[in-house]
Parts: C-alpha cells; structure tokens; sequence
C-alpha cells in the first residue's frame, strides 16, 4: 500500500483565497474568490469555459500573479512563499503531459526527484504507479504509446510520490472514459480519505456530485454560489447549475 | 539535487532522442576531419621548413666548396654563376631561407598559414615585391577564411550545433507541456533551464575540448599550455554566448519554430553576414591597388634602370657617400652598374608598396574597429592567435625578414660596388636569420581587448536570459 499523508487536523486550511482577483489587461478573470478547503475535502469548482476555474489553480501554482488579494496554501502566501507551497502541492493537469521519449517509470522518477522525494528506487516507482491504476507491464514502455488515460495516471502517481498535503486538478477526467474516469474518482476518494484537500476544476457535474464534498459555481469570474453535495441530489445539481450560468448575454 | 535530477533526466532524453545522436556524431566526426586536415598541413610545414633549413646549409656549403676549388686553381662550375661576385654569392644562388616554425597550435587553426608566406629566399635582389606575393595583396577578411581546421569548425559550425541543442530549450517544454508539470514542482525555470544549458555546454565544450587537446597531444602543443588555456577559453566563452543567446531567445515565449528562425538569422548575421559586409567595405572604402600596377612598375623601374644604369651609379654613390670608397663612377664595374639598376627599381617599386601598405593599414584599421560587432571574428581572432598562425605573428615575421634583408645587402653591396672577389671564408660569415619569435605576453596583449568584449557580449546575453528565465511561469 502506498504511504499517503496523514489528515491534517490542524485549523489552518489546505487551501484558501482571500479576495483573490486576476485582471488580463481589461478583463477581471477573477473577481474577489473567497474560499477555504479543509484537509480531506474535495471542493470541486464548475463553470462553463471562462468563468475563472482554471485561473483559480494557476493562481494556487503561481503560474499567475494575483491582481488582487491571496492564495495561501497550508497558510502559507503563494506569491512570497513559492517553493515552500508547491513542496505542499501536487497538480493534474487536464493532459498529462510527459516526456514522449521516456519511459512512464523514467518520468515519475525524475518528477517525484523535482517534487524533492529524492531518488526513489525502481521497484517502489513501480509500485507507485500500479497503486494510481497504471498496468505495471506498461510502467517500462515509453509514454509515446500510452493513451491519455495512462498518461493520467502517470500524473496521479507523481502526485501520490510527492505526499502531497493538497491537490489542483484541472479538468482530469477530461476526454477519459467512463472505466478511467471511474478508477480516477476512486482514487481521489482514497486521497480525500487521507487527509488530502483537493480543488478540481471540473465541467462534470456527475463526477462533481459524485467525488466532491463541496461544489462552487463560478461564473464570469466569480463564485456565485457553494453547496455541499451531502445535500443535494445530482439533478439538483444541474439545474442549480443551469440557474447561474444561464448567460443573461452581459458579464456582470 | 535538483540538478543532478534535470542532468539525469538530460541524458535520458539525448539517449532516447535518435536524430540529436547522429547530429552529434556527426559533429565529432567533421571535428576529426578538420583535426586531420590541421595535422596534415602542420606535417607538411615542418617538412618544408626543415627542407628550407638543410637548403640553407646545403648551398652555403656547395658554395664554399665551389670557392675552394676555385682558390685551388680550379674553375667556376659555370662561367655564368661565379660564386667569387658578390651578386652571386649575395644573390640567389647563395640566398638564405628565413623560415617561420609553425605556431604551437596550428595543428588546430591552420588559419593563414597556407596563404601568407612562412619562409623568404632572401638575397641582395630581395626587394617589396618579394614581400607583396601571394594572398597577402587580399583583402584581410578573404584571407581568414582558410582550410577546413578546428577553428573554422569552432567559429562557423559549433554555434549551429548549439543552437541545435538548444533552441528549444525551454519552448519545447512549453509545447509538449511537460513546462507547467515541471514548475507545479518547488523549482524555478531558471534553475531547470540552467542545468539543461549546462547540460548541452558541457557536451558540446567537452567534444571540442576534448579533440583539441588530443591534436595538441598528437603535435606537441602541450609544449605550450598558456596557448591551450587561451584557446580553451575562447571555444568555452563563445560556445557559452551561443548558448546564452538561444537562452534569452527561448524566453521571449514565442514557437520552437519562430525561435529557430530567429536565431539561424542571428548566425547568419553573425557569422557569415557582417565579417561578409566589413570585408566588403573595408575594399569599398580603402580599395587596394592593382597588383598589375606594381607589376608594370617594375617592369618600367627595370627597363628604364637599364638604360641609365651609369647614371644611376653616379645617384646612388651621391646618395650613399659612404659606399662610394674605391668605386669610380667614370669606369664601373658591370656589377656596380646592375646593383644601381637593381636599387633604382627597389626604389620605385617601394613608392608603390607604400601605398599598398597604407592602404591595406587602412583595411585592417576597419576590419579592427567593426570586428566588435561580430563574437565570430572576436573568437576567430583569438583561436588564431593562439595558435600562433595569426596575420600579426606573420606581420611580426615579415618585419624581422625586411631586417634581415637589409643586413644581407649592406653585406653584400660594398662588395658589389667595389667589385671585390669573394673566398672561401665568405660563406661561413654572412648574416645568419633569427627569428625573435612573439612571447606569449604579446599574445596575451592582443587578446585582452577581442576576449573582454566576447566577455562582455556573453554578460550582456546571460542577463538578458537571466531575467527573461526569472520571468517564466507554469501558465505561460
């Protein structure tokens, strides 16, 4: 069994924004998000494209500046503290992208040496990647041949080699198959149940209902409404969801 | 840590990646072409220098003999070449080679050696024409394109492969996007694109390094190990401008394919483009001239000199008093009368190399003030220079030959004037040539100033990167 991170009991939130805004130029892709994700808990962001869910995570990773506001990460200021976040942080992207040329086994060592796990031997990266669903036959092939859903599993395996405290993900099930998308909610739940918090950026309102603990609605930049998927069954969901993203035809 | 991970990772992606492999190769073997060639042309020289040197002892002692025989009663070997005048002894039957030993590293940079003279027959006919042959009448940037050695490989050939290497350092991370994955982790795109650059510098240093030090192995260049230093720092500072620049050119977030463009551009620009425009404007401002003009000069200088060849002794004894002590000018001696028809040409033909060489001084005045703009000639100039074929240490040579030439005629005229017979012992004492060879402090001088602006091009290039890589985000 692979070692995941123990559950943070502590007050301090996994991950938190406080009035956290970003402008492009005239364009407010974010506006004043407040939000605080415990330890063990799955907070999914929904929203059609454009409304600020994938600026949110950018924000967390600090790929981008905040105009305004903070992204804290374990309490700790993502844009004065960058290193000491990302050590807290893994992230998914919706592609996985690796190194065509190497093989899966190649690419989670080097990212999980980046993430500061040091040189971990052959047969635990192995045991890694079956533990996030990779077939441990495929684990020495190049990833040039892999599917995407390989790829993500690729992904969640550097994410699971880090122990990491929180988790971004951006659109993972994105293009997966029912089966993979599956066998990837199942191991978010494996994670959530450790301790984890996670942000995921999603456009499946099924998925969201399903993994998550909380849902936020985001639109034209902002969250416009949170719900606790606990209380509300999934076509609840959906027309909530409809209800705020139903385009008057002007951003606010 | 980090970097021994990014090196690692490096070297599993060279492994892996089939074309970069070949490009490689093919890098090494060009390099061992370009080393052969240099290895071929050095052997050769020193087969000819020493053919020189046992030439020069050869005809002196053939001479000697000659006279001997002669002083025992015997007869000149031929009646036209008596070695008792002194225009034969003096003259090219009796002429000493002035040689110029190939530089410690020429093995590695040919450079002009093939095209300006490294040795001089020189006699009491050894006049500017002597000095104007060969490519040396040539624009001084036609001449710094040579044979294919290491320096042409290093100057021309190496930035190409860097930028091979390199050109996509980061934007290829970028569009593969395995960038946002690699900064989601605790490290900085400066850092990661360091290590892979250094990654590249050490390979591509480390195979010139390594064939230049295993040709200066080969020709006793290790002899030298201040002319290797200098040579090893130019190739890493070059090499590191190179790298610096598709550096800097990889942050300005545009395509590998853009980047590449832009940067086969700069070579051009750099390497083959402004060398090619300085050249062109150094004979477009400062045009030479003809060398058909010193040749009908002294074919007019010649002619005319024949015909007032007694007047002409009567000048030349007016102009050199001190030569005229037993000469009568009334009854010269036929050698008397060619020596003042010889001078009277010298004289001519030295109005028009003045000119010559004033102008050619105003070439390379150009070329020195405009080779800042190109880090190819900067480093073409010192990888010659350290290897001692540079046109200074020619220049260096020329002027010592010029001396000796003078000494060997103030020998030799008296003589020629007085019409004195020369013995036996004569050849045993004319004027022996010793090169003063340039110290390395000479060459250290003349690298200071190309090297600190190479220097200074690469500090410019690194902060320009530095603060570019500083600005790079996962997102971007």
């Amino acid at each position: 069994m692979t070692e995941l991170q123990e559950p943070n009991s502590g007050a301090t939130p996994l991950l938190e924004a406080r009035g956290l805004s970003k402008d492009y130029g005239d364009t407010r892709a974010l506006d004043s998000l407040d939000l605080a994700i415990a330890p063990g808990e799955v907070y999914c962001l929904l929203g059609p494209n454009g409304a600020g869910k994938t600026t949110t995570i950018n924000l967390f990773l600090g790929f981008v500046a905040p105009s305004a506001g903070q992204a804290l990460v374990s309490g700790l200021n993502v844009s004065t503290h960058d290193r000491e976040s990302k050590r807290r942080l893994a992230y998914i992207p919706e592609q996985v992208m690796l190194y065509r040329n190497l093989s899966g086994i190649e690419n989670l060592e080097y990212f999980a040496a980046l993430g500061g796990q040091g040189s971990l031997g052959r047969e635990r990266l192995v045991e890694i990647l079956v533990e996030a669903g990779l077939d441990g036959k495929a684990a020495g092939r190049r990833v040039s041949t892999y599917s995407k859903g390989m790829r993500q599993k690729v992904g969640i395996a550097i994410a699971i080699a880090k122990k990491a405290d929180a988790l971004l993900l951006d659109e993972p099930t994105s293009g997966l198959d029912p089966t993979a998308s599956n066998e990837f909610s199942a191991l978010v739940e494996r994670l959530r149940n450790r301790g984890v918090g996670v942000l995921m950026a999603t456009h499946d309102l099924f998925r969201a209902k399903d993994t998550g603990t909380r849902v936020g609605i985001m639109h034209y930049g902002r969250l416009v409404t949170e719900l606790s998927t606990a209380e509300i069954g999934h076509a609840d969901l959906e027309r909530i969801y409809l209800e705020h993203v139903r385009d008057n035809g002007a951003s606010p | 840590m980090t970097a021994r991970t990014v090196l690692r990772n490096e070297w599993r992606l060279l492994m892996a990646d089939r074309p970069l492999r070949i490009a490689l190769g093919l890098f090494v073997v060009l390099l061992g072409y370009a080393l052969t060639n240099g290895v071929v042309w050095l052997r050769f020289q020193e087969r000819t220098v020493e053919a020189t040197k046992s030439g020069n002892v050869e005809r002196a002692s053939a001479l000697e003999q000659e006279l001997e025989v002669i002083e025992a009663g015997g007869q000149p070997f031929s009646p036209f070449a008596d070695p008792r005048s002194p225009l034969v002894l003096g003259g090219p039957s009796g002429s000493q080679t002035a040689v110029l030993a190939p530089g410690p590293l020429t093995a590695l940079a040919i450079g002009q050696s093939d095209l300006l003279p490294y040795y001089y027959d020189v006699n009491v006919y050894t006049n500017e024409s002597s000095f104007h042959q060969n490519g040396e009448v040539e624009n001084p940037l036609n001449l710094m394109v040579g044979r294919f050695d290491l320096a042409f490989a290093v100057v021309y050939l190496l930035p190409l492969l860097v930028l091979a290497l390199s050109f996509n350092v980061l934007s290829e991370e970028r569009e593969q996007g395995t960038l946002a994955l690699t900064l989601s982790q605790p490290v900085s795109a400066r850092n990661v694109v360091t290590v892979k650059l250094a990654f590249r510098a050490l390979l591509v240093v480390g195979i010139v390094l390594g064939v230049s030090l295993l040709g200066a192995l080969a020709t006793g260049g290790f002899g030298s190990p201040d002319r290797i230093l200098l040579w090893s720092f130019t190739v890493v500072a070059y090499s590191l401008f190179w790298f610096m620049l598709a550096a800097w050119v990889n942050t300005l977030r545009r395509s590998s394919a853009w980047n590449a463009t832009i940067l086969v551009g700069a070579w051009l620009v750099l390497v083959v483009v402004l060398p090619a425009a300085i050249n062109a404007a150094a004979g477009l401002l400062h045009p030479l001239p003809s060398r058909v003009e010193m040749i009908t000069a002294q074919r007019e200088a010649s002619n005319e000199a024949v015909n007032r060849r007694s007047e002409l002794l009567a000048r030349y004894l007016e102009d050199h008093p001190e030569m005229a002590e037993g000469v009568v000018a009334d009854e010269p001696g036929l050698g008397a009368l060619s020596w003042a028809a010889t001078d009277a040409v010298n004289r001519r033909l030295e109005e028009v190399a003045a000119e010559h060489d004033a102008r050619r001084a105003e070439q390379i005045a150009l070329v020195r003030r405009y080779r800042f703009l190109s880090p190819a000639l900067l480093a073409q100039e010192v990888l010659l220079d350290a290897a001692g074929t540079s046109d200074a240490r020619f220049a260096h040579f020329q002027s010592q030959v010029r001396a000796f030439a003078e000494q060997w005629r103030e020998f030799f005229v008296p003589a020629i004037l007085a019409d004195e017979q020369m013995n036996a012992s004569v050849p045993a004492n004319v004027p022996r040539f010793g090169l003063a060879d340039e110290g390395s402090t000479d060459v250290a001088r003349r690298a200071t100033v190309p090297l600190a602006v190479l220097g200074g091009l690469l500090a410019l290039v690194s902060a320009a990167a530095g603060v570019g890589l500083g600005r790079v985000r996962g997102a971007d």
